[in-house]
Parts: C-alpha cells; sequence; structure tokens
C-alpha cells in the first residue's frame, strides 16, 4: 500500500505548527469580533427603539462606545457566552463516549498483549509530551479503525480507540496515532472548537431573535432604520455560512497541527502516513459494513470532530446533516503532502 | 490629573507584563529540572524491570545467570559516575544494560518456540516499552531546553533576564552522546555475515 505512487521527504513539523497556531489566532480572533459586534448591534437596535426617530444612527453608536448609554445586549451576551463554554467544558468529556461499547484500560485490566501495548504506547507519548497526568485510555469495541481525544484539560484528557485500529495497525503506528491524539491534548484543541462552536451556536441564537422582532414586533415607527433592518436581514443569512466555513477551517487547521505534534513527539513521520493511508484504505474497502456500523452507533455527531479520520472522507456519511459536504478534516491527500509524502502523479486513492 | 492616572496605569502595566515574563521563565526552568529527574526516573524503572525480567527469563531458557550480576553490577557503577559528577562513566554503563537487553532480544529470534509464546512476547514488549520511554525521557528533556533557551534569549525576555540574571540565566546542557560516542556510531553498520559474527 505504502510507497507505491509517494515520494517520502522530511517534514518541518516546526514550521507547521507555527503557521497553524497563526491561523488559529485569525479564526479566534475573528470569533469573538463578530460576536462582540453582533452584540453591538442588538444594542443598536435596542436603543433606536427607545430614542426619538431624528436622533442619527451615529449618535447612538457614539452614546454607546462611550457608556453613556450601557450597552446591555453586548454584556448580556458575553456573560451568557462565558457561563455557556463553562458548562460545556464540565460535561463534554462524559458524553464523547456515548452509544458507544467501550471499556477503559489500565496496567491491570489489560486482558491480552494488544491491550497491554496499547497502555505502554500511550504511556511512552504522555513521557515524550511531558504532560503531568495519565490519560484515560478507552477501547472502543467496534471493527473500524478510528480514534479519538477529550478533555478540556490535561487532567481530564482521554484517548479512546477502536478494537478494529489496534489489531490491524502495529506497533509504530499504533504510537503514530496516539501521538496525533495525545497532540490534540497538549494544543488543547478540545476547549478551542469548543469554544469557538458554543460562540457560533449563541451567534445564530441571538441572530434568529433580532432576525424575528424585525419582522414581526415593527411597532409604529418602522421606517426608523431601514440600514439596520437591512443588515440584520442581510446578517440572517451570510452569518450562518460564514461560521460554518469558519468553524470547519478552525478543526482542519488543528488537524494539520495534530500531525505535526505527531511527527514532533515521534520525530518520525512515515508511521503516520501508513496508518493514515491503512485506515483510508480500510474504510473503502469495507465502507458498506462501516458505514452500517457507524449509522448503528447512536450519537455519532458528538465524536466527528475529534477523530483521526473523517468517515465522510470515503463517503460514509454517519450524520444527515447540510455540514456533511465539507469534511472537518483536510483532504487525506493534503494531509499526507503536510505530513511529507507527495503523490508522484496520481494518488492512488 | 488626567496624566497622572494614565502614568500610574502604564507603570502598572507595565510591571504585571514584567511579572509575567518572570514567572513565565521561573516555569520553564521548573520544567526543565522536571524532564532532567524525568531521565533518571526512566533508568530507575529500567534497572527494576530488567532486574525482574532476567529473573523470569532465566526459567525459561539457558540464559547465564551472570547476566544479573552484569546488570547489577553496571547499575552500580552509573551509581558510583553520577555520584561522582562523571557522565561520560554513567552514559557508558547505561549503554552497557541497553546492549544487554537487545541481546535478550537476540535469544527470542533463536528460539522459535519461544517467539510464539505469549509470556515472552510480553517480555519483549516491556523491554522495547521501557527503553523507548527512557529515550522520549529524552527528548522531552531537550524539548524543554529547546523551549526555555528560545524563550531566554528572545527580545523583550532578555531585557527581564538581565535584570535578574542568576535567577533567570540558567545553562542547561542539550542531553547528547560524547564526540568519539558519535563518530563510533556513525561508522556502525550492520554485518549479517555469518562469519563476521
Amino acid at each position: 500500500m505504502n510507497g507505491s505512487g509517494f515520494t517520502p521527504s522530511a517534514i518541518d513539523w516546526r514550521r507547521q505548527l507555527r503557521v497553524n497556531q497563526r491561523r488559529t489566532r485569525f479564526v479566534i480572533t475573528i470569533f469573538i469580533l463578530v460576536y462582540v459586534l453582533l452584540g453591538f448591534l442588538v444594542d443598536i437596535y435596542l436603543t433606536s427603539g427607545r430614542v426619538p426617530a431624528y436622533v442619527p444612527m451615529s449618535t447612538i453608536m457614539e452614546a454607546l462606545l462611550t457608556f453613556q448609554v450601557f450597552p446591555y445586549a453586548t454584556v448580556t451576551m458575553a456573560a451568557v457566552a462565558i457561563i455557556s463554554i463553562f458548562v460545556t467544558y464540565c460535561f463534554h468529556d462524559r458524553i464523547m463516549l456515548l452509544g458507544t461499547e467501550y471499556h477503559e484500560i489500565t496496567p491491570q485490566t489489560a486482558r491480552n498483549l494488544l491491550e497491554q501495548q496499547l497502555y505502554n504506547v500511550v504511556e511512552e507519548m504522555k513521557v515524550a509530551a511531558s504532560l503531568r497526568y495519565m490519560p484515560k485510555v478507552y477501547l472502543i469495541e467496534a471493527d473500524y479503525m478510528n480514534a479519538f481525544a477529550s478533555g478540556y484539560s490535561e487532567k481530564s484528557a482521554m484517548v479512546a480507540i477502536t478494537r478494529g485500529l489496534i489489531e490491524k495497525l502495529d506497533r509504530a503506528e499504533l504510537q503514530a496515532v496516539m501521538a496525533h491524539e495525545l497532540s490534540h491534548i497538549l494544543h488543547q484543541d478540545i476547549k478551542l472548537t469548543l469554544m469557538a462552536s458554543v460562540l457560533a451556536n449563541l451567534m445564530l441564537i441571538v441572530l434568529d431573535m433580532l432576525f424575528y422582532s424585525v419582522l414581526f414586533g415593527r411597532d409604529d415607527r418602522n421606517e426608523r432604520n431601514n440600514g439596520l433592518v437591512m443588515v440584520i436581514i442581510l446578517l440572517r443569512y451570510i452569518l450562518p455560512i460564514t461560521t460554518i466555513l469558519l468553524l470547519l477551517y478552525l478543526s482542519r487547521t488543528r488537524e494539520y497541527m495534530a500531525d505535526a505534534g505527531c511527527v514532533e513527539l515521534t520525530r518520525n513521520n512515515q508511521p503516520l502516513i501508513n496508518a493514515l493511508l491503512k485506515i483510508h484504505g480500510d474504510h473503502m474497502q469495507n465502507q458498506e459494513a462501516y458505514g452500517a456500523a457507524y449509522s448503528q452507533t447512536p450519537h455519532e455527531d458528538v465524536r466527528r470532530e475529534a477523530y483521526l479520520y473523517d468517515p465522510i472522507q470515503c463517503g460514509i456519511e454517519p450524520v444527515q446533516s447540510l455540514s456533511n459536504l465539507f469534511s472537518t478534516h483536510p483532504p487525506l491527500s493534503d494531509r499526507l503532502k503536510a505530513l511529507g509524502y507527495h503523490a508522484k502523479i496520481s494518488s492512488n486513492e | 490629573m488626567g496624566t497622572l492616572f494614565l502614568a500610574v496605569l502604564v507603570l502598572v502595566g507595565l510591571g504585571a507584563w514584567m511579572v509575567a515574563i518572570y514567572n513565565k521563565l521561573i516555569r520553564y526552568i521548573e520544567a526543565v529540572h522536571n524532564d532532567n529527574k524525568q531521565i533518571d526516573i526512566q533508568l530507575d524503572r529500567r534497572y527494576k524491570v530488567f532486574e525482574s525480567l532476567i529473573n523470569v527469563v532465566k526459567n525459561y531458557m539457558d540464559y547465564e545467570k551472570t547476566t544479573l550480576k552484569d546488570v547489577v553490577a553496571l547499575r552500580a557503577q552509573a551509581k558510583t559516575a553520577a555520584a561522582a559528577g562523571d557522565q561520560a562513566g554513567k552514559i557508558a554503563a547505561e549503554d552497557a544494560i541497553s546492549k544487554i537487553a537487545s541481546n535478550i532480544n537476540l535469544v527470542f529470534e533463536q528460539y522459535p518456540d519461544l517467539k510464539a509464546n505469549q509470556n515472552a512476547l510480553q517480555l519483549q514488549e516491556e523491554i522495547v516499552n521501557t527503553e523507548n520511554k527512557l529515550a522520549f525521557a529524552k527528548q522531552a528533556y531537550n524539548n524543554s531546553i529547546q523551549k526555555y533557551n528560545e524563550t531566554k534569549k528572545s527580545f523583550f525576555e532578555s531585557i527581564i533576564v538581565g535584570m535578574f540574571p542568576d535567577k533567570l540565566n540558567q545553562e542547561f546542557i542539550y542531553w547528547n552522546l560524547p564526540e568519539e560516542k558519535i563518530a563510533e556510531q556513525e561508522a556502525y553498520t550492520v554485518n549479517l555475515n555469518k562469519d563476521a559474527k
């Protein structure tokens, strides 16, 4: 499987990490900025309902910016965001294994060599990453090959891996996969993507409320701010698509970073390349069986973003939704390229 | 009044920023210390694991009982060398223990029955695991030195380091092999000819 049609090369993982860190900062800044701006828009809307119609928009903005009129909506939205992000952090790691059949692996409970090996490999990667706590290791009883990591801090971190994966990968490949997952923990990706998606959801809720209050809640002075109404209607259609694209961009960026982090920890890019090719090939081969297995597992959507390999990339759609048009993961060929594996003429996918 | 308030604000901000840099560097220094000790922890673990492994292995096969004595002797040698500050002596002794480990693996290859044996496979996994952990601990140590050094030497941070040199300016040596050892390892090739062995 490997070697044919590809030329391996070295990878500059330090640069990969830096570039993607910068991209993440960019996305997160945009998210917070848009959120605050939306709060400001609500404030403008509310204030303009309270003042006489002849007061120009610029005066309202100025009054809000200089706190002459307190921006209640912005502050309330910020508070709501902080609370909901905190609550999500507290409960998130409990829902990640929802619907799967799993058991925890410890040195005492390992039933055979493979399970022992899995625990050892995670422990080795923990040493390489100098993590302070050993993440919990879970084995999911499933034939398809996949893995994910979760936890909002080092202390609550966990990695989960399917039985199919530990049976079909060799030790080095397993190690690479675990290094990829531990990199997600190390880079605090779970925190980051959760924060972004909570902000995105709140944004859409607020926007909906604003939109319907413009549509149905019109008072007698409905001609007061046509510009504002236009902006709100326009945003209602543009913002959802924009947030989906931004979220996808963010999660793809974090995937690249975890791949680079894997090379940082193991100082070897070959095992992860082999593992990805194996997983992809295996998914292609057992497309139907795995498709059924994925769709029979309840709550598959909570894991989708966290998975090592997005099953959508081989045509399996575990969850039916609009965002299935896009994968949360970069295309396999791009990932391999970033790992230093260049297709010679055409990829063998 | 306004300017005074502004000046105070700027000073407080500057102070907080300096404290943040100071604390960050202290954190990095302690991380380097910790990662350095992690190597010792792994060496210690390896000694204990091998000791019990050899005890098990000698029941299974005709493996010289002196091996255990060798490991114990080498470990003592490493400890005295470390106590005397003789880094090269310590590394040499630890390397010798590594060789014994690969010898055990060689013995496995010679007994096909043993290779199929679950217990033997488990032992082999244990050896790989132990050696890997040691290598990764060394790598983690070097990584944390890199992180500390690049922060310490970059601009702004270097100013703070200049203000508290005895606290913040530490010199750590990357874990590495001595020059002659590197040359020896570089020249090393695998010879699969039977008579050469």
